[in-house]
C-alpha cells in the first residue's frame, strides 16, 4: 500500500510538469523512433516552435518502412491544422520513386527546410588511398564494396550516382544504419562510404570528395565531385517541416513564420552546433521548389542505376 | 479415421501446413534475391508441419477424441473476438472508445459483475490508464479527433 | 586516477542520485508490467532529460534501462508472462518454481543474478572496454552469421516435449521477421499489396500477443480453478552458501551476456537465450532445467542484465549502438553534446567514467529497490483476477501501439494472441517463436551481406577468418552432440516400449497444461 502511494505521487509529480490538457494541441510527427538522429533535432526544434505558435505540442514518433509510414500519416491528415511532420530527405524525395506510396511530393503544404549537411565520399584512415583518382585506379582489378545505411537511402544514392558517372567500380552492401556500416568499414568489410560530417568526425575516416557545388568550410582541401571531372552531383542530408494539404493559407503563414524564428533562435543554433547539424533555412516556396528538384534528380539517379522499379 | 481428423491437435497441424504451403507459393513467385531466406524458412516450416501432422495422426488414430465440454461451452471465443474487434477498431475510432467496452467485457467475463466494481474498474483501468499515457506521460495513442484530445 | 575521482564526484551529486532512484524504480515497474518494456520506458523519460545536465539525464535513462530489464523477470516468474522480451527465458524455470510454491526463492535468485550480471559487466566495461571494442570490430557479417547460427541452435534445447513443434514455431517467428521491406534490396515481401504491412511486424506486439494476451486466454478458460490464483509475491535472497554453490553459473551467464552485448546488432533477449542454452549443456544440475531449477533463472537474468553494461561498449567506444535501446541513449547523449565515437574515451574521459560509476550505482539501487517494487506487484496481484487481467489487456494494448505508433500493431498483437493460444493448446512451445523473430533479421541480413562480400560463394564462409571457422566448428560439434544424444534417447525409449500407451498419455497431458 505504501509503495503504491509513492508511485502515484511520483506519477502526479511527472504530470504537473506537463500542461495536461491544452485547448490548442499541435502534433509533430517524427517518422523515426524516439532518440534517433532526426528525432533529437525535431525535439530541439519543438519547444521554440510551439512557443512561437502559442500552442502545446507533442512529438509523436510513428516509425517504420524507411520513414514513409509517419510521412503518410501527415499526408492522410488533409485539412487538419493541428498536425505537422518533421521529415527527413529520403521520405520526401527518394521513397516516392522507389515504391507505391499513399503520398507523393505534391501531397504536402511545404513549410520550411531546417538543416542540411553535405555528404562526403570517405574511406578508412587505415587505407592507403588518398585521392579519388587512386580509388578509381585501384578499383579496376577488384571492384570495391561501398556501404550504406540501407537500400534507397541517400548514402546509397550518392554512391550509385558516382559509380554510374565515373570509372569507379564498386558494389553496394547495405547495413541497418550508419553505425553498423562504420563497424564494417573499420573491419575492412567495405571500403567506401558516403555520409555527413558528423560521421566523418566521429570515426577514423578520410574524406576524398564532397557532393556539393562548392568546397565546404573546414574541409578546404577536399575537392567537389565536379572538380574531379564528374557531373555536378549534389547530395545532402536535409530535414524540413511539412503540413498536410488543405490547411488555410493563414495557418501555413503562421507555421512558416514560427519556423523561421525557431531556426534563427539562439537555442536551436547552439543545439545545431553541438549535434553538428548545418542550419540551412529555406522558406515555403523555395523549399517546395527544392524538394521538387531533388525528387526529379533522385528519380533520374535511380533510373540510371537500375534501382527504380 | 475421420473422427481422428477433427481432433484439435490434428487440425492445428493441418492449418500450419496449409499456411506454410500458401506462403511458399508467394515466396516462389517473388524476386530471387529477396526471397532466398524466406524460401529456406518456409521449406523447413512445411517439412516440419508435415512431420507433425503425420505424428499427430498416428498418435490420435487409435483413440477416440474426447470432445472437451468445458472448452465447447466457454465464452472464450467471445473474449478473443472482442480483443480482435477492439484492435481493428482502434485505427478508425481512436484508442479510448474501443478500449472501454473491451475492459468492461473482460471484467464481466472474469466474474466481476457487481455494478460498482465493474463501472469503477472500467473507468480506472480503461480510462485512467489511457489518460495517464495519452495526456500525462505524453505517449500519444491513436486518437479519434484531429486535435488528438480523445 | 584524478579523472576517476572527479568522475565519482560527478556521479555522487544529489541530482544524479535522485535521478537514479526515480529512474530505476520506474524502470522496474515499467519492465514488470506486461507490454511495456525498455523502449516505452525510455520514450516516456527522454523528454524530461532535455533540461538536465549530462550525468543526471544519463543516470535517469540508465536507471530506466537497467530497471526495466530486471523488472521483466518479476511478471515472468509470477504469472508466466515476461514483462519484456529480454526476460522470456526466465519463464522456463521461474514459472515452474512459482507453481511449486517457491516464488520467494525464484524472485530472490532473479534479483541477485540481475545485480551480479550488471555489476560484473560494469567491471568489464571499466577495465576492458577498448580491448572488447577492438575485438568486436573483427565481427563482420560472416562472423555474425556464424554466431547467430550457433544461437539459433538453442531452439533445439528450448523445445522441450517436441523438437519438431519447436522448430516449426522457430520458423514461424523467423518468417514473421521477413514480412515488410527486404533489408538488402528494399523490395516488399509478403505484404499482399497492403501498404500498412510494408513496415513489417515489430517484435513487441508479437511478444505481447504471444505471452501476455495468450496468458489471459489460458487463464480465462481455467478461471474457476484454484490453480489460477496468483501466489503472493515475496522475496528471499539466496544465502552466501547457496551463492557459492552456483557461482560458476552466475559468472558464466554474466560473461556470455557481457560478450554478446559488446557485439553490435545483438541484444539482451538473444543473450538470455544463448546463456540458457549454455546452461543446458554445462550446468551440473542440467537435468532439472525447465522443471524449476534456479540455474535457469540465473542463466537468463545474469546474462540479460550483463548486456545493459556491455551494450555501452560499442556505443561509447565506436559510436555504434547495439540495439534500439542504446540507440536512444546515444541520441540523448548527442543532445547534451557528447558524440560517441572513437575519440570519446580520449576527449571526455571524465564523463565516460562518471557513466560507469552511475551504472554501478544503478545496479546497487536495483538491489535495494527490488523489495518495495515486488511489494507493489504483490499488492496489484492481490486484486481480484478480473482486474489483473483487465489491466494486462490494457497494458498489452498500450505497449503494442506505443512502440511505433502504428494501429496495425494492435491487430498483430491480437492475432498473435489467438494464434499463440491455439499453439499452446496443441503443445507447441512459444519461446522458439520469439527466438526466431529476435535472431531472424540478424541471420538473414548477415547471410545476404556475407554473400555480397564473398561474391556469392557460400563455401568461403567457412574459411573466411579464424573466428568464423571456430564458430562453425562449434556448430558442427553441437549438432553431433545433439544427434548422438537423440539416438541414445531414442534407444532408451525403445527399451521402454513395454508401456507405450501409458507414457504417451502422460506426456500428452503434461503438454496440454500450460507450457
Amino acid at each position: 500500500m505504501k509503495s503504491l502511494r509513492y508511485s502515484l505521487a511520483t506519477l502526479a509529480l511527472i504530470g504537473t510538469t506537463h500542461a495536461a490538457v491544452a485547448a490548442d494541441n499541435l502534433e509533430i510527427i517524427v517518422p523515426f523512433a524516439a532518440g534517433g538522429a532526426t528525432d533529437i533535432v525535431a525535439r530541439s526544434f519543438e519547444p521554440t516552435f510551439s512557443q512561437q505558435l502559442g500552442v502545446t505540442s507533442v512529438v509523436r514518433n510513428v516509425a517504420g518502412a524507411s520513414a514513409t509510414v509517419g510521412t503518410a500519416e501527415v499526408a492522410n491528415s488533409e485539412g487538419n491544422p493541428n498536425i505537422i511532420g518533421y521529415e527527413p530527405a529520403g521520405a520526401l524525395s527518394i521513397q516516392p520513386s522507389l515504391k507505391k506510396l499513399p503520398y507523393g511530393p505534391d501531397s504536402f503544404t511545404y513549410i520550411c527546410r531546417t538543416v542540411s549537411n553535405p555528404m562526403f565520399l570517405m574511406v578508412s584512415k587505415s587505407s592507403d588511398i588518398t585521392s579519388f583518382k587512386q580509388l578509381v585506379e585501384e578499383s579496376q582489378d577488384q571492384p570495391f564494396l561501398y556501404g550504406s545505411s540501407g537500400p534507397g537511402t541517400l548514402p546509397h544514392l550518392a554512391m550509385a550516382a558516382t559509380v554510374v558517372n565515373s570509372d569507379l567500380k564498386a558494389e553496394h552492401v547495405p547495413y541497418s544504419g550508419s553505425g553498423p556500416a562504420m563497424n564494417a568499414l573499420a573491419g575492412n568489410e567495405i571500403q567506401i562510404m558516403a555520409d555527413t560530417e558528423t560521421i566523418l568526425e566521429n570515426y577514423d575516416l578520410r574524406p576524398l570528395a564532397v557532393f556539393a557545388d562548392h568546397r565546404v568550410e573546414g574541409y578546404d582541401d577536399v575537392p567537389t565531385v565536379e572538380e574531379l571531372g564528374l557531373p555536378a552531383l549534389d547530395f545532402a542530408v536535409w530535414q524540413g517541416v511539412v503540413a498536410p494539404k488543405g490547411i488555410s493559407d493563414e495557418r501555413a503563414q503562421q507555421y512558416a513564420e514560427a519556423c523561421k524564428v525557431t531556426v534563427e533562435s539562439d537555442k536551436f543554433k547552439s543545439f545545431a552546433d553541438k549535434a553538428k547539424a548545418g542550419i540551412a533555412y529555406l522558406g515555403p516556396d523555395d523549399f517546395k521548389a527544392f524538394v521538387q528538384k531533388r525528387f526529379e534528380t533522385n528519380k533520374q539517379v535511380l533510373e540510371d542505376a537500375g534501382l527504380a522499379p | 479415421m475421420f473422427a481422428s481428423l477433427i481432433h484439435p491437435r490434428v487440425l492445428t497441424a493441418l492449418a500450419l501446413l496449409v499456411a506454410g504451403a500458401g506462403l511458399s507459393i508467394t515466396a516462389w513467385q517473388g524476386p530471387e534475391s529477396a526471397m532466398l531466406v524466406p524460401r529456406i524458412v518456409l521449406t523447413i516450416w512445411c517439412v516440419m508441419a508435415l512431420a507433425i501432422l503425420v505424428g499427430e495422426l498416428i498418435r490420435h488414430a487409435p483413440r477416440q477424441p474426447k470432445a472437451s465440454p468445458r472448452v465447447a461451452r466457454s465464452p472464450l471465443p467471445l473474449l478473443m473476438a472482442a480483443v480482435l474487434v477492439a484492435a481493428v477498431a482502434t485505427a478508425s475510432l481512436g484508442f479510448l472508445i474501443p478500449a472501454l467496452p473491451l475492459v468492461a467485457l473482460t471484467l464481466w467475463l472474469f466474474r466481476i459483475r457487481r455494478p460498482l466494481p465493474l463501472v469503477l474498474g472500467t473507468i480506472l483501468i480503461g480510462g485512467g490508464l489511457w489518460f495517464l499515457f495519452h495526456h500525462v506521460l505524453m505517449i500519444r495513442l491513436p486518437a479519434l479527433l484531429t486535435s488528438g484530445l480523445v | 586516477m584524478d579523472v576517476i575521482l572527479a568522475a565519482v564526484g560527478d556521479a555522487f551529486t544529489w541530482q544524479a542520485l535522485l535521478a537514479i532512484v526515480i529512474g530505476t524504480w520506474a524502470g522496474i515497474i515499467i519492465g514488470g508490467l506486461p507490454g511495456l518494456g525498455s523502449v516505452v520506458g525510455l520514450t516516456i523519460f527522454l523528454p524530461f532529460t532535455f533540461g538536465m545536465d549530462v550525468i543526471t539525464s544519463m543516470a535517469l535513462l540508465i536507471g530506466v534501462y537497467c530497471g526495466s530489464v530486471y523488472g521483466g523477470s518479476i511478471t515472468a516468474i509470477l504469472i508466466n508472462t515476461p514483462g519484456t522480451p529480454q526476460s522470456a527465458a526466465t519463464t522456463f524455470d521461474g514459472y515452474p518454481m512459482t507453481q511449486q510454491g517457491r516464488v520467494d526463492e525464484a524472485l530472490g535468485w532473479a534479483t541477485f543474478a540481475s545485480f551480479f550480471g550488471g555489476v560484473l559487466s560494469c567491471v568489464l566495461l571499466i577495465f576492458c572496454a577498448p580491448q572488447l571494442a577492438k575485438f568486436a570490430v573483427n565481427f563482420g557479417s560472416i562472423e555474425v552469421f556464424a554466431l547467430v547460427c550457433l544461437a539459433m541452435l538453442c531452439i533445439v534445447g528450448i523445445s522441450r516435449g517436441s523438437l519438431l513443434k519447436g522448430l516449426v514455431c522457430g520458423m514461424m517467428g523467423f518468417f514473421f521477421s521477413t514480412v515488410g521491406s527486404d533489408p538488402i534490396t528494399g523490395a516488399d515481401r509478403f505484404t499482399f499489396g497492403t501498404y500498412a504491412l510494408s513496415s513489417g511486424l515489430d517484435l513487441i506486439p508479437v511478444v505481447v500477443g504471444a505471452f501476455a494476451l495468450s496468458e489471459v486466454f489460458v487463464r480465462f478458460s481455467a478461471r474457476d480453478e484454484e490453480a489460477t490464483t496468483i501466489p503472493e509475491a515475496r522475496l528471499r535472497f539466496p544465502s552466501l552458501r547457496e551463492i557459492g554453490r552456483r557461482l560458476i553459473e552466475l559468472v558464466r551467464g554474466s560473461f556470455i551476456g557481457s560478450f554478446v552485448g559488446a557485439l553490435p546488432g545483438t541484444g539482451a533477449a538473444a543473450a538470455a537465450f544463448i546463456s540458457y542454452a549454455a546452461a543446458q549443456k554445462l550446468s551440473p544440475r542440467r537435468a532439472n532445467l525447465g522443471k524449476g531449477e534456479p540455474d535457469g533463472i540465473i542463466a537468463s537474468e545474469s546474462s540479460n542484465n550483463a548486456v545493459t553494461g556491455s551494450a555501452f561498449i560499442p556505443t561509447l567506444a565506436l559510436g555504434i549502438p547495439g540495439d534500439v535501446v542504446t540507440a536512444m541513449m546515444m541520441g540523448a547523449m548527442v543532445i547534451h553534446g557528447i558524440t560517441p565515437g572513437v575519440r570519446l574515451m580520449a576527449d571526455q574521459a571524465q564523463t565516460v567514467y562518471a557513466l560507469f560509476v552511475v551504472l554501478i550505482i544503478v545496479n546497487v539501487a536495483m538491489l535495494i529497490l527490488s523489495k518495495p517494487s515486488i511489494g507493489l506487484f504483490r499488492y496489484l496481484f492481490k486484486l481480484p483476477l478480473g482486474f489483473v487481467m483487465g489491466g494486462i489487456v490494457m497494458f498489452s494494448f498500450i505497449g503494442a501501439v506505443s512502440v511505433r505508433g502504428n494501429p496495425l500493431d494492435l491487430v498483430v498483437a491480437a492475432l498473435t494472441g489467438i494464434l499463440a493460444y491455439v499453439l499452446r493448446r496443441g503443445g507447441y512451445p512459444l519461446a522458439p517463436l520469439i527466438i526466431g523473430m529476435v535472431l531472424g533479421p540478424a541471420l538473414e541480413s548477415s547471410l545476404r551481406r556475407g554473400l555480397l562480400i564473398s561474391r556469392g560463394d557460400f563455401l568461403s564462409f567457412f574459411t573466411h577468418s579464424g573466428i568464423a571457422t571456430t564458430l562453425f566448428v562449434l556448430i558442427g560439434l553441437f549438432l553431433v552432440w545433439t544427434v548422438a544424444a537423440g539416438i541414445l534417447d531414442w534407444r532408451a525409449k525403445i527399451a521402454d516400449r513395454r508401456q507405450p500407451a501409458e507414457s504417451g498419455a502422460r506426456s500428452a497431458t503434461t503438454q496440454e497444461g500450460r507450457p
